[in-house]
């Protein structure tokens, strides 16, 4: 099954490969195949790794690990969701200025995205060796970014009010 | 003796936590659904409408795939002999996922 895919995708690259209109773009989409299959394969081995590594935990500390990756994930989304309302909404003079709000709230949702990510894999792995849990720095980042990002807005108001 | 109190593990019944994680896989797809609306309303207006929509097509497919992921872990681990399995891809999915979100948000909040 394997070798017939990798047949197909050899088939789209020399197709991409013959000079047409569309071959840049055909050219394209076959790398994003072939990148998107080479994550899976890349996912598919950390994962046996990881069943590979200790023994099973009870499940409900599994069902736990899953549910506090997701919760993160949510804020992530969030905070995302956060800067883009700030960059619609937010009525600076000068229009730039909102973009000191959005974007480090954009940048920090997909930090914990992936930070989260790596939370997970971490907890399980030292479940699964019946380690104790590592503490994350998640919950300090997220405090002192929304912390920083609100002085910065109150700054940013009163200097805006003043300059024009 | 240690510190910790662990309860004594039970494999025939994890109680809740299936039910419980069910429902926080549902919220995920929610918050999908609801992050791509506004990922895709604010595409359009920053006059980027073809984005909006490859977006919203996406999150709408991703939330679908996530709230089925959800329902799926429910009904798997019903039996307790079934294994656990993990849910690397799913993760690493949704992970990506958001960070793409996040880079085409970055985009979309420069153009308005």
């Amino acid at each position: 099954m394997g070798e017939s895919r990798a047949e197909t995708h050899a088939e789209t690259s020399s197709n991409a490969g013959a000079t047409g209109p569309n071959a840049a773009g055909r050219d394209a989409a076959a790398s994003e195949e072939h990148l998107l299959r080479r994550w899976l394969s890349f996912s598919a081995r950390r994962e046996r790794r990881l069943e590979q590594t200790g023994s099973d935990p009870d499940p409900r500390f599994t069902f736990a690990n899953e549910r506090t990756f997701l919760a993160w994930n949510r804020t992530a989304l969030a905070l995302i969701a956060a800067g883009l309302a700030a960059a619609q909404f937010l009525k600076f003079n000068l229009h730039g200025l909102r973009l000191i709000i959005a974007v480090p709230l954009i940048v920090l949702g997909a930090a914990l995205a992936l930070a989260s990510y790596l939370h997970w894999e971490d907890s399980e792995r030292a479940m699964r060796l019946r380690q104790p849990l590592r503490y994350s720095w998640m919950p300090r980042v997220l405090t002192g970014g929304i912390a920083v990002i609100a002085v910065c807005g109150g700054i940013l108001a009163v200097v805006d009010r003043l300059i024009h | 003796m240690g510190g910790t109190v662990t309860p004594p593990p039970d494999q025939d019944d994890p109680g809740l936590a299936r039910e419980r994680t069910a429902l926080a896989w549902t919220r995920s797809a929610l918050t999908m659904a609801a992050s791509g609306v506004l990922v895709a309303r604010a595409a359009f207006v920053g006059d980027l409408p073809e984005l909006g929509v490859v977006i919203a097509v996406a999150m709408a497919t991703l939330s679908v795939l996530t709230w089925r992921n959800g329902q799926a872990i429910y009904r798997e681990r019903r039996e307790p002999s079934m294994p656990q399995r993990l849910q690397t891809t799913a993760f690493g999915v949704l992970t990506v996922a958001t960070v793409l979100v996040a880079a085409t948000a970055i985009v979309v909040t420069v153009a308005i």
